[in-house]
This record gives structure tokens, C-alpha cells and sequence, in this order.
């Protein structure tokens, strides 16, 4: 009886164990939502998808912004809207250009709810365009983050344009984790995202550069898949997966942190004016 | 007003005379050596040490039989040769063929695999013979059980003592070890299927030979095609070597997409598919004893962009194979052409992909790298 006892405890904290890797909650922080995906993909079919991969909020970003609306009204607790200045797949690098892009973005401002404007496309000096400009300024009257895929330069001229702006950086710049430490200690409102990263962690290890610069910004590091085709929503529970089991190799806090909870801040922030 | 006719007669006739010299096609010294890599054909081969029946006159025989034999397939409906057919470059002429189910994929010709690494659109597997093991049990293709296919080797006396004479084992193994040895014999017949020489290694071996008369019978839309290969399109980055083919993967932005709704994920679930396989190189049917040939499986690692990778295929004897890429969903050289020169760049992601962009070729140049396509 005694040893009966001794078993099932011992299979409770395992099963414990287990189930914590598989439930981890996850803030994938970097899903997109463009007119092809709800082409292939209805509102309710992809919702499936983010709830099969146990996701707690997806930050989603659609070009056009349609895509964005569809599925917030199809999961208003699970999707967190973000603003994307495209408004179709093809602009990615025209959008800087177009100076119809800052009156579109405040017809949408005052229309809908939104955390943040991005994920856009901006690199080095052209940061100082018009158009950018704008985007920086409206960011920061409504009080909302940039998600920026940006090298170092033009995430430093976001700041220099407006200290206050808060950043979250698409791929931490597909920077190495030198570069990624020098900015996060330089910029106190820049956040990182790891979409599309694979460097960090091989089988379920951490590299210990990786493993430093996450004890190091424990509350500035979040995870995303970067739904870019439609095709990737099918990947975003293989992605969930991966995270989560690198991410049980950290200290409960920092993975609790990395996994949901920098991203929920930031939500909590964008959306509380 | 004679004078003036006469003179613009003759700017008339230089300008077209040197349209004329213009169009000879010629390389430089760079393009010469990019070139001179894409041979000599047939490349040296060797015998597959992690196969113990490959190079073996008597298996390759033996192979051939089996490659044409139905009775490895549900009801003995099917054989190998049924999708892989002798008249299409061992490939089958459909966009998508059916088994007992509608297939996923194109079938890929057999030609040349004695020098591939990863074999199948997503590379799951890691050797000739383990690929030659996967379609028999295959549902959706063959549909057999590995136990069926040793009952039928074990209660076959003529196979049964051919296997014993090609392997050396006593007669008692079990149906495990009969169907991992029938891949290699099977892998044994198909390491001999070389595709013959073209019209390419021709000219490129008379180019690097410096022999005029030999060039001058190579099309010259196909040299015009070829410098485009090596130029504009940037092709021979993953077209390259006598195989045309670095043999690795790659995103061109193809719909990943099946029929039914569901996807494809490419080398994603090949790699995992692969690494879980009893009958990868790591695994103990490996021949090799010395452990060499599994050092590039046992490196490999699962990257998020081998999501909605596929093979890169080699360009050899590549008009007799359409329809093409993975899902067969180009029918002619023609589409694929186009396919690269109206590229959707956004589907790729161009952080890790750097090297594809739209090549914008005019109506002339996408014939003329058709043209020098169908010499390979």
C-alpha cells in the first residue's frame, strides 16, 4: 500500500512535469494575417490553428489590415491587433514612399483598437522619411509600440526621432546576441522577438551566448513564428512546440517571462489607453 | 540623292552585319570554368559501402526483376516500374500519379540517384535503399507490411537462395532484415540508371577542348540560354556540378498547398521523418562499418526555414520529366521559366533566402533558357 502510494505521487510529479512542457502558455508575437492567408485559411479555421498550438494571444498583423479585423471578431480574447501599413502583400518595400500610408493608419487609429503598428519594413537612414516619420509620431500619440523589422541603425533612429517610442524588433534584427545585448542595454523600451530565429537553441538546448543574453533581459525577449505565407499558419503549433522545449531549460520566471509574459505587458500596455 | 540610298545601303548592311557577329554567341574565362564544372559526364561513381549489394552484377540483375515485380504490392497490383516507367526517364509523365490513394507529390525520376545525398522531395531518406524501402509500405502506394514482404522472399526458394548468395546470410532472417535487403537490391539496379549523354557535355566538352566545329553544332539559342543561366538568372547557384543540383532544398515559393486543404511541409517532415526511421545510416542495416557515410544525417538540424522546403532537382534529361516541382503542377519548361521570371517575392523570406528575386526575362530570353534547358 505503502509503496502504492509512493508510485502514484512519483507518477503525479511526472505527469506534472510533463504536462508543464506541453501546456506551457505561449504569446506567439509575430503572426500576420494577409489577404491570401483568409484566401486559403477562413477566420475560424485559423483561430483553430492558434488555439491547437495552445496560444494565450497572438499579435496579428495583416496585409491589409482586413485580415487583422476578421479574425479579432472571430477571437477578441486570443488576438491582439496590430496595425500593419500594407495594404497588400507586394508594398513591402513601396510603403515608405506612399504618403497616403499616414492617413490611412489614422482612419484605422480612430477606428479600431489597436497594441501596436507593424510589423513593417525599414532599414537605416530611410527611417528619416516622411512617411516613417509619421508612423513614429502616430505610434506615439496613440501611445502604441512599433513592431520594426529593422537592422540596429534604423531601430537607433526610431529612438533618436522619439526617445519615448516603444519597439518590439521583428527577429531581434537577425542580429547575433552581441548586438542584440548592446541595443537592449542601450534602449530601455526595445523589445526583441526571436520569430524565425533558429540560432539559440538546437535540439532543445540553449546556445550559452543566447542562454546569457536571456538571464541578462529576461523581461525583454518574446517568441513568434512569422506567419509569412499562408502555408506557415501550419506551422505555428510545430513552432509552439519547439519553443516551448528549449524554453523549459530556463528558470521558471525567465521562462514564464520569454514565453508569455513580455509579450502580456505589452499588450497590457498598447491596449490601456 | 543616289549617293544618300548608297550610304544608308551600306550602314544598312554593316549594322546588320554586326548584329550578325554580335550574335555569336562566346564565353569568358569565368563563365569557361563554370562550365567546365558541369562535367565531365558521367561523373566517376563508386559503390555504396552502406549498401553491401551495390556494384554487384548479380543484385543488380536480381534488382531489375524485383523493380518490375508486382507481387510487393497490396493484391499485387503494383510494381515499381508501374510509376517509374523506362519511357518517361523513369518517371511517370503526371502531375500526380495514384497508388491505392491519390499521391501528394510528382514522381521524381530515377535517373543519376547513385550520386544524390538526400533522396525523395523532402529528403527523407538518406540513402538509395532506404528510399527504395519507403513506397512498399506506403499506404497510399504500394500498401504492403514489412512481414509480407519477407514471406514472399522467404517462400520464393529461387529468391531466397539469391538473396543468400548476394548477402551471405543462412536462411533464417527475419522479415525485418528480408525487406531492408530487398531496398538494396533494388537500390542495386537503380544505381545503374544513368541518364546518357546530351548535347550539353558535348559542347562543353568541345568548348573546353577549344574545338570550333563541335561549338559551332551547339544551338546558338541554347548558348544564349546558357549565359543567361550563368548570368541574369543566377540558376547554376543551385544548378551547379555535373548533376545540376547542389542536392540540398530550397523555398522558390511554390504553393505548399494539397488538394485537399491540408500542407505539404517539405524537408520539415522529411527531416523528422528521417531522423525517426529504424532504417536511416545511423541506424544498425547501415553496412558501413566505419560509420562515415552517416556523419552528414547525424549533422543535420531542423530549421524553421525547411518548413515548405523541396529538393532541388537535378536538370539532367529535364524534357523528358514534366510536369514539374514538387506537387507537378508546371506542365512544361515554358512554366517553370516563367515561374522564376514573375517570382512572388514575398513568399520567401528573404532574411534567409537572398539569393531568389524575380529575373524580369523578356519573352526571348525565357525561350532561350528553354532552349538550352532541353540540351541537358
Amino acid at each position: 500500500m505503502k509503496y502504492g502510494i509512493i508510485s502514484v505521487v512519483l507518477l503525479a510529479i511526472c505527469w506534472t512535469g510533463f504536462s508543464s512542457a506541453e501546456e506551457l502558455p505561449l504569446v506567439d508575437t509575430h503572426i500576420h494575417y494577409s489577404h491570401d492567408a483568409w484566401e486559403m485559411l477562413p477566420p475560424e479555421k485559423a483561430v483553430g490553428l492558434l488555439r491547437k498550438a495552445g496560444l494565450k494571444y497572438a499579435f496579428v498583423s495583416s496585409s491589409s489590415d482586413d485580415g487583422t479585423q476578421m479574425l479579432y471578431d472571430a477571437a477578441p480574447n486570443l488576438v491582439i491587433p496590430v496595425l500593419r501599413p500594407y495594404r497588400k502583400r507586394g508594398e513591402l518595400s513601396s510603403w515608405l514612399y506612399d504618403e497616403s500610408v499616414p492617413q490611412m493608419l489614422e482612419r484605422r487609429l480612430e477606428k479600431y483598437k489597436y497594441a501596436g503598428i507593424g510589423e513593417f519594413h525599414v532599414f537605416g537612414d530611410d527611417t528619416n522619411l516622411p512617411v516613417m516619420r509619421k508612423v513614429i509620431q502616430l505610434a506615439h500619440d496613440y501611445g502604441i509600440f512599433l513592431h520594426a523589422h529593422s537592422d540596429s541603425k534604423a531601430v537607433e533612429n526610431i529612438f533618436k526621432i522619439q526617445p519615448q517610442a516603444r519597439v518590439l524588433w521583428a527577429h531581434s534584427g537577425f542580429e547575433q546576441p552581441t548586438e542584440i545585448r548592446r541595443m537592449l542595454s542601450t534602449y530601455e523600451n526595445l523589445m526583441a522577438d526571436l520569430a524565425f530565429r533558429n540560432e539559440h537553441a538546437v535540439n532543445g538546448e540553449i546556445d550559452p551566448q543566447w542562454q546569457a543574453l536571456f538571464m541578462e533581459f529576461p523581461d525583454r525577449i518574446t517568441v513568434g513564428t512569422d506567419t509569412y505565407t499562408p502555408e506557415r499558419w501550419f506551422y505555428v503549433e510545430d513552432h509552439a512546440n519547439w519553443s516551448r522545449e528549449w524554453l523549459m531549460t530556463l528558470p521558471d520566471q525567465v521562462r514564464e517571462n520569454i514565453a508569455y509574459r513580455n509579450a502580456e505587458r505589452l499588450k497590457d500596455w498598447g491596449l490601456s489607453k | 540623292m543616289k549617293f544618300v540610298r548608297q550610304c544608308l545601303l551600306f550602314f544598312l548592311v554593316m549594322v546588320c552585319g554586326a548584329q550578325d557577329v554580335s550574335a555569336d554567341v562566346t564565353f569568358n574565362k569565368a563563365e569557361k570554368i563554370v562550365i567546365s564544372r558541369f562535367g565531365p559526364w558521367p561523373p566517376v561513381s563508386q559503390a555504396d559501402v552502406s549498401n553491401k549489394a551495390s556494384g554487384n552484377p548479380e543484385a543488380i540483375e536480381l534488382g531489375e526483376q524485383l523493380f518490375g515485380d508486382r507481387r510487393f504490392s497490396k493484391g499485387n497490383k503494383l510494381s515499381c516500374k508501374d510509376c517509374h516507367q523506362p519511357e518517361f526517364s523513369f518517371a511517370d509523365s503526371v502531375s500526380l500519379n495514384r497508388g491505392f490513394a491519390p499521391l501528394k507529390r510528382n514522381t521524381l525520376s530515377l535517373y543519376n540517384l547513385r550520386w544524390s545525398n538526400w533522396f525523395g522531395w523532402s529528403g527523407a531518406s538518406d540513402s538509395l535503399w532506404m528510399q527504395s524501402l519507403r513506397p512498399i509500405i506506403s499506404p497510399d502506394e504500394m500498401n504492403m507490411t514489412v512481414a509480407k514482404v519477407g514471406e514472399i522472399i522467404k517462400n520464393d526458394r529461387s529468391l531466397n537462395e539469391e538473396f543468400e548468395r548476394i548477402f551471405g546470410d543462412a536462411g533464417n532472417l527475419n522479415g525485418e532484415l528480408l525487406y531492408v535487403q530487398f531496398g538494396k537490391i533494388l537500390a542495386a539496379y537503380q544505381e545503374t540508371l544513368i541518364s546518357p549523354r546530351s548535347r550539353f557535355d558535348q559542347f562543353r566538352d568541345a568548348l573546353l577542348a577549344g574545338d570550333k566545329r563541335a561549338i559551332d553544332l551547339y544551338p546558338e539559342d541554347a548558348k544564349r540560354g546558357l549565359k543567361i543561366f550563368l548570368g541574369k538568372g543566377r540558376c547554376h547557384f543551385c544548378h551547379f556540378g555535373p548533376l545540376f543540383t547542389t542536392g540540398e532544398f530550397a523555398d522558390i515559393g511554390m504553393s505548399q498547398f494539397n488538394a485537399d486543404g491540408s500542407v505539404d511541409k517539405g524537408r520539415y517532415t522529411g527531416i523528422q521523418t528521417l531522423l525517426a526511421s529504424p532504417y536511416n545510416l545511423l541506424g544498425k542495416y547501415n553496412d558501413d562499418l566505419t560509420g562515415t557515410v552517416g556523419v552528414r544525417t547525424r549533422h543535420i538540424r531542423l530549421l524553421h526555414r525547411n518548413f515548405g522546403e523541396f529538393k532541388i532537382p537535378s536538370l539532367r534529361n529535364v524534357s523528358n520529366t514534366s510536369p514539374y516541382m514538387h506537387n507537378g503542377s508546371l506542365k512544361t519548361l515554358e512554366d517553370v521559366v516563367a515561374h522564376y521570371s514573375e517570382l512572388d517575392i514575398e513568399r520567401i523570406h528573404q532574411d534567409t533566402e537572398a539569393l531568389l528575386r524575380p529575373l524580369g526575362l523578356s519573352d526571348e530570353e525565357k525561350q532561350d533558357l528553354v532552349s538550352f534547358l532541353k540540351t541537358l
